[in-house]
């Protein structure tokens, strides 16, 4: 058993900023992580950070672009929190020593972003979130802040109505050991892997939100989930919307540039949302590639200025899809992104569970609402994850350690050793296969009723077949295998409150949109959904929106 | 279909490695990362390989490819067969295998604790730093390192000494001499001048060419040559190539008495006396007194061009 004051889960952009300043606040602080951190889904970030750090820029112009990319669903007073503290956040990595894009005289460079009337997106090169965690993680081994690195947490404790420890599974040795203390900070980061076509990391299984879902916490707002327009046909390989920024444009194949009917104003550049859905009736309606993609074109911005400014995407082009950019059109169609919904909490990342924080993209303030624009994900994973990490060492300060945590570790151990023993039953594989299906086709960038009526029923018979599979190794060290199937559990738990939470909403608003019920309705649905588990039910209640300053209006670009 | 062998060892319960052959289609675009997932999925869930971004971008599966290190995840699969006629993967070299094709990185991490990868800043301003354009993108050769360990798998010199911090701590390492922002970085160049350090590179370039993210460690580490060299900073490697310039200035030729005896004085001289005994007994006396080259006048007119040059600020 380990005892610490706090527990962070998860080392990304978010984990390893919490855990910084619960440290400098005094705490006894460690870093439970599935990965080494450097290895986070953050350093797949690309494009930039927002901020209003121009001259003539006001976090006001930035938190309404948010609100209004939001499509009025994101909680404002959470919004102004952002966008005020955004410049101070550029500036503290800044001291920390990101090495921002910088012109000829020294100052910050910035560039345009989707749905954002200004440029205000900071970056380096075109890998910010690479830069960015490399700064983060430079200063945990400055603090020398305690790493269990590949400990895959499993389950959270909560004893007497309060956070008390987790368990987590060791993957170099298979050992499973619970971890006590007084708060944790959740920040395990996202888990789109239950779609079929998606940017996320293979490993991005949302174990945090299913951990949390599992322990009593609520998810909001699961039924929004972001579809990046322009992922590498076939791979699904993030190409940065900063390629866009930099003067990308679109086409299908007639030859069109097809933004211009979508968003006469914003063209390519219009949120990320609009732009899939535009992708998607292209296809739909047969004005794309053989094989469902349209065209990207950089090849006017020249190689030269390419291998500048968007190294990664040269680098990906190249390499993935064969292509150099400077010369061809980059194949592109959109791929599960983000999830704007998450772990409910407030804005100090507190959960309904005392103890329990989350921060990042696994958690919900809300920032994002039904759409989330660009560069505004690595700011929260600084500015939320410095505020959870400061209440969670608040909250653990003076407070007792709630013991207890046994029959969760007994119970852990049953089930891993069940899960590896099960002979005879069916591949792992094969059902996270039809998972990704299941959803990629029924809770999609266009859905309907009938389709998420039987993802729902189909996720419930997954659920089924799962308690059926094999994992087929045995052995202790190293076994992804095993993993694997713990993984799955976790994007299975996670697809249903998703499903529902979507089947619930009887309207469309940002990244969801019913064809079935194709406009917003403010008088029914301007509001937040909460999905709460009890055994094996998901339950829906709702929340209202906080609005302080900007009424809900149309939105057009 | 074709053969693909994967490296399998269990250092607890197997007493040597072993090969596995599974035969595959590899169809042009997949990626021996996909080939791998095929085996781990489908035929045996046993073999461990690291994984998570499968874009080149998290570092996490770096492994040798019919003898070359790179990541899985952005390696063609065809093109290595159409090239070799097979295809064998095999776990990094120069780390200790745990299982398969998972490495022990302990090492590599704490070669790179070693350089105190963290910027030592003064007093900072009350915005962003002024670092113009020109100035940060000197950072560029090393920035984008994700810390994969390839480079330090195909590094010769750490081949031959385990205790040499590697390319990849180095390039982080210069990644803080070079910022401006780092105020220890005078600091820094005299602790990475020591043993281990940027002298003990044999510059044999594998680690350039390795890197799946175009990082230069070669020549962070020569950068980091070049300014302990302009800073004074006396070390043995230092004076070794202060003594070589000089020799070869002066004759075009490499005087390796005379180097020897700058750089490591007259006692480090009485320790290499058994090397310079093996020498001679085996026929390789170097000769004395160095003859000038023919072309010496041509070898110090492009040494003084190239002095000029870096004397108006072209170079590094």
């Amino acid at each position: 058993m380990q005892r610490h004051d706090v527990l962070i889960v998860g080392g990304g952009l978010a984990g390893a900023h919490a855990a910084r300043t619960a440290h400098l606040a005094g705490a006894d602080v460690a870093i439970v992580s599935k990965l080494s951190p450097l290895r986070s889904h953050s350093v797949a970030a690309a494009g930039g950070i927002n901020a209003a750090l121009a001259e003539g820029d006001t976090w006001e112009g930035h938190a309404f672009d948010t609100i209004k990319g939001s499509d009025y669903l994101a909680d404002q007073d959470s919004v102004e929190i952002l966008t005020r503290a955004a410049p101070d956040a550029i500036v503290e990595m800044d001291h920390l020593g990101t090495p921002f894009s910088r012109d000829e005289q020294g100052k910050l460079f910035n560039r345009p972003f989707g749905g954002m009337r200004q440029a205000r997106a900071y970056f380096a090169g075109d890998r910010t979130g690479l830069a960015l965690m490399q700064t983060a993680w430079e200063q945990l081994v400055k603090e020398g802040i305690t790493l269990y690195e590949e400990w895959a947490a499993t389950s959270l404790i909560v004893e007497e109505g309060r956070f008390s420890g987790l368990v987590a599974y060791r993957v170099s040795n298979g050992a499973l050991d619970e971890f006590q203390a007084r708060a944790c900070v959740i920040c395990t980061g996202p888990g789109g892997q239950m779609y079929e076509k998606t940017t996320n990391a293979v490993t991005c299984t949302g174990d945090g939100l299913a951990m949390a879902l599992r322990a009593g916490c609520a998810l909001k707002d699961m039924e929004f989930v972001q579809f990046h327009p322009t992922s590498l046909h076939g791979p699904n390989i993030l190409i940065t919307e900063a390629a866009r920024g930099e003067g990308g444009i679109m086409r299908n194949a007639k030859g069109e540039r097809f933004m211009e009917k979508y968003s006469p104003k914003m063209l390519d550049l219009a949120p990320r949302d609009i732009v899939s859905r535009a992708i998607t009736t292209e296809v739909l309606e047969g004005r794309a590639f053989p094989g469902g993609y349209v065209h990207l074109d950089l090849t006017h911005l020249g190689k030269d200025r390419i291998r500048e400014r968007l190294p990664e995407v040269y680098q990906f082009s190249t390499e993935f899809a064969d292509v150099d950019p400077g010369e061809k059109p980059i194949p592109i169609e959109p791929a599960q992104h983000y999830i704007m919904g998450g772990i409910a909490t407030d804005n100090d990342g507190a959960t309904n569970v005392p103890g329990v924080y989350a921060a990042g993209e696994c958690a919900c303030v809300s920032l994002h609402g039904a759409n989330r624009l660009g560069g505004n994900a690595l700011l929260e994973c600084i500015v939320f994850g410095e505020r959870a990490g400061q209440a969670a060492a608040a909250f653990a300060r003076g407070k007792g350690q709630v013991a207890g945590g046994t029959t969760v570790l007994a119970a852990e151990d049953r089930r891993v050793d069940e899960l590896m023993k099960a002979e005879g039953g069916e591949s792992v594989e094969r059902v996270r296969q039809d998972l990704k299906r299941v959803m990629w086709e029924n809770v999609g960038v266009f859905r309907n009723e009938a389709d998420m009526a039987s993802a729902v029923e189909a996720v419930r018979a997954l659920k089924r077949r799962y308690s059926n599979v094999s994992v087929g190794a045995r052995e202790k060290k190293f076994n992804y295998a095993l993993l694997e199937a713990m993984e799955l559990r976790n994007l299975l738990d996670l697809s249903a409150p998703i499903a529902l939470g979507a089947l619930m909403r009887r309207e469309s608003r940002g990244a969801h949109a019913r064809t079935d019920h194709t406009a917003r309705d403010d008088a029914n649905w301007l509001k937040h959904t909460l999905a709460w588990q009890y055994g094996d039910r998901i339950e829906v209640t709702f929340e209202p929106v906080r609005i302080t300053r900007w009424e809900p209006k149309e939105r057009t670009y | 279909m074709t053969a693909i062998k994967v490296y399998r060892f269990d250092p607890d319960v197997d007493t040597e490695p072993h090969y596995d052959e599974w035969d595959l289609p590899v169809e042009p675009g997949r990626t021996v990362l996909d080939l791998l997932h095929e085996i781990h999925y489908f035929r045996d869930p046993t073999l461990s390989f690291r994984r998570s971004c499968r874009s080149a971008i998290c570092g996490s599966c770096a492994m040798s490819m019919n003898g070359r290190t790179g990541l899985s995840c952005n390696t063609q699969a065809k093109p290595l067969l159409d090239r070799d006629g097979y295809l064998v993967v095999e776990p990094m070299k120069n780390l200790p295998v745990l299982k398969d094709l998972v490495s022990d990185m302990e090492p590599f991490w704490k070669a790179v604790y070693d350089v105190e990868p963290y910027l030592q800043p003064g007093k900072a301003p009350k915005g962003p730093y002024i670092v113009p354009k020109k100035r940060m993108d000197l950072l560029k050769i090393a920035q984008d390192c994700i810390m994969c360990g390839s480079c330090l798998s195909e590094c010769t010199s750490r081949e031959a000494n385990p205790d040499y911090l590697g390319p990849a701590a180095l390039a982080k390492a210069y990644r803080f001499v070079a910022d401006d922002r780092d105020e220890a970085s005078l600091d820094r160049l005299r602790q990475y001048s020591e043993a281990n350090g940027i002298w003990d590179c044999d510059t044999c370039l594998y680690c350039n060419e390795v890197c799946p993210v175009h990082v230069k460690p070669m020549d962070a580490i020569m950068a980091m040559r070049e300014r302990s060299i302009e800073a004074g900073i006396v070390s043995q490697g230092a004076k070794h190539a202060i003594a070589f310039y000089e020799t070869v200035l002066r004759s075009g030729k490499l005087n390796e008495f005379a180097t020897a005896n700058k750089s490591l004085g007259l006692a480090g001289m009485a320790s290499q006396a058994s090397v310079a005994a093996r020498v001679i007994l085996r026929g390789k006396t170097p000769e004395l007194r160095k003859k000038k080259i023919k072309g010496i006048a041509d070898v110090q007119t492009l040494v003084e061009l190239n002095e000029r040059r870096k004397r108006k600020g072209a170079g590094r």
